[in-house]
């Protein structure tokens, strides 16, 4: 573990969330698929907390909205080149999965902390096909929603245009007369920022995603395909490895969307967006 | 009755120290600003944000000249900001700036008033061999600074110092790993924000030793011609005031020495961004979270 940083109130889930990341770091048998989905459940986390804020840093999020485009690309490339496989039934003894809950954000990943030898082995071997698995992102959904959250960074609204006048002959440059008038303006662009950002609240309480209502930019999100009868329960943390084993272990549904039948869809998929679609509606 | 005059008697009393802004240049700017750099001219300045980059004359507070601007018509096209500027130490026209994507563009304010076409541009390719996800992440350029000379510049990103010289665009002409063990651990650092953090970077005053800080207190330093480094510590707990400071060593796994620490033991709260070298003396500041220490060399 890394060393010690400043504790912040919702701690269970940073926890477990730091839990992971060194899994990430120190974890040679994650498999790639499982790694670039939690590094892109927590670019998506970060940029939901970063909205939050009233003063938004815009460096950071231009940096994690990259890494998902990155990520988001890469799985688009890959499921262009892919066929689109059947999800295999894993044995039982193969996956177990950890959910991460604490006020308002769920977060599944699948856990590749791996305390038993045997979880390690299995991974390796059902690599392939949870790879080919992880990779049939037929994610519009997943797309739209991304971009919303990019859209919806309402960074500050800058309606004044910057002055710039060509220097005089001489040596001093002129500057523009109605600045004076330009700089009413920004003051009252920069007390209508502060208010759009200043609407949201940060409450006391940790469940403050709960306070938002943004189901508008999502409602031409269509859903239906992934709507279905299989939903994961969230887990033990996998602080307590124990429980995680005696949990009953997760297979990978024998797919039954309802729309394009052709296109099968992993359980991992449909849990991510379960997920997001939970944090982000706050239900 | 006359009242009685008092003479006025002068009462000691404990030092106050009160900072009050002489001039405040205000409401130029709608990102947050990451840089001032005063020209060689001592007449102007520049500030940069995130987005743009405004001149400044030092008698004119209520305008400013605006000589960069990066921000996209829409943005969601928004994919790149100013990260760092600084003006040329000897050319008045000139100045750099870095982006979050690892690029440094050299200006000359003669060319255009707005400086949207770069004189030069300096970027490294990227290595294949270390991609990853957070590739860019850690590329984004934290500091630049020239050398005294004006011949070379220097930028801080994540894990290294890299010196470039300005008659080559094509790749910096040395690079400095700063804590490179850190590249396996990307993820936590990334999970707990240190991923972010901006560091800085200074030079001695003849150009030879360049300077940075890293976490637990530690910084490091280069020396350009002899090729070695050193890591120190700035903390009350591990040296007395006058003691000669001892190297520190970062083990990376395997066994660890007596008085090495271990990359797991670190203390990631503990950073040193802030760091100053006088101009023309090796005396150093260092900012150890709420504390300024002031090294100098061993005096006989």
């Amino acid at each position: 573990m890394l060393g010690r940083g400043l504790k912040r109130k919702l701690s269970d889930y940073e926890e477990n969330m730091a839990g992971l990341s060194s899994a990430f770091d120190s974890s040679r048998n994650l498999p790639y698929p499982l790694k670039r989905q939690l590094v892109l459940n927590m670019c998506l986390t970060k940029l939901q907390t970063y909205k939050m804020l009233v003063e938004p840093n815009l460096h950071r999020s231009v940096l994690i909205a990259n890494t998902v485009r990155q990520i988001q690309e890469e799985m688009r490339q890959e499921s262009n080149q892919q066929p689109i496989n059947v999800c295999p039934g894993i044995t039982p003894s193969t996956h177990s999965y950890a959910g991460i809950e604490s006020s308002g954000i769920s977060l599944q990943l699948p856990s590749g902390i791996s305390q038993q030898e045997s979880n390690c082995c299995d991974l390796r071997s059902v690599e392939d096909p949870i790879e080919n698995s992880l990779l049939i992102v037929s994610d519009d959904d997943m797309s739209s929603a991304i971009s919303s959250i990019l859209k919806d960074l309402d960074f500050v609204e800058d309606i004044s245009p910057p002055t710039c006048l060509v220097p005089t002959g001489d040596d001093q440059p002129k500057f523009p007369e109605n600045t004076g008038l330009k700089l009413e303006d920004d003051r009252q662009d920069l007390k209508g920022a502060e208010c759009v950002f200043g609407s949201f609240e940060i409450s006391n309480s940790t469940s403050y995603l709960k306070d938002l209502a943004i189901d508008d930019i999502f409602e031409d999100i269509d859903t239906s395909m992934y709507d279905s009868d299989f939903c994961c329960p969230p887990l033990a943390p996998p602080r307590s490895p124990a429980l995680a084993t005696e949990e009953p272990l997760k297979t990978f549904p024998s797919c039954n969307s309802s729309s394009a039948s052709n296109i099968q869809i992993c359980r991992t998929d449909l849990s991510e967006l379960d997920h997001i679609m939970e944090i982000l509606v706050g239900s | 009755l006359l009242p009685i005059l008092q003479v006025p008697v002068l009462r000691p009393m404990d030092l106050m120290v009160e900072a009050t802004p002489r001039r405040v240049f205000a409401n130029a700017h709608t990102y947050h600003i990451n840089s001032i750099s005063v020209n060689s001219d001592y007449e102007t300045y520049m500030s940069a944000d995130d987005l743009r980059i405004n001149l400044w004359n030092f008698e004119i507070t209520n305008q400013s000249f605006n000589i960069v601007d990066i921000k996209p018509a829409n943005m969601e096209e928004l994919t790149e900001v100013i990260t760092a500027a600084e003006f040329h130490p000897h050319h008045c026209n000139t100045f750099v700036y870095s982006s979050s994507k690892g690029t440094i563009r050299l200006c000359d304010m003669r060319t255009s008033a707005l400086c949207d076409r770069h004189a030069k541009f300096f970027e490294e390719p990227e290595d294949p061999s270390n991609r990853s996800f957070f590739s860019e992440i850690i590329s984004s350029i934290s500091d630049v600074k020239f050398s005294h000379s004006g011949r070379y510049i220097m930028t801080r990103d994540y894990l290294t110092v890299k010196v470039w010289d300005l008659n080559m665009e094509n790749r910096p002409i040395e690079t400095y790993q700063v804590h490179d063990y850190l590249r396996s651990k990307l993820c936590s650092l990334y999970e707990n924000d240190c991923i972010f953090d901006k560091f800085e970077c200074v030079w001695n005053g003849s150009d030879s030793v360049i300077m940075t800080g890293s976490y637990n207190n530690f910084f490091r330093m280069f020396d350009r011609n002899t090729k070695r480094d050193v890591t120190l510590e700035a903390s009350r707990e591990n040296s007395k005031p006058r003691a000669i400071l001892k190297p520190r060593k970062v083990c990376v796994g395997g066994k660890r020495r007596k008085d090495e620490i271990s990359v797991d033991s670190l203390d990631f709260s503990k950073k040193i961004l802030h760091t100053a070298w006088h101009p023309s003396e090796n005396i150093i500041a260092v900012a150890a979270t709420n504390n300024l220490y002031i090294f100098q060399d061993k005096v006989n």
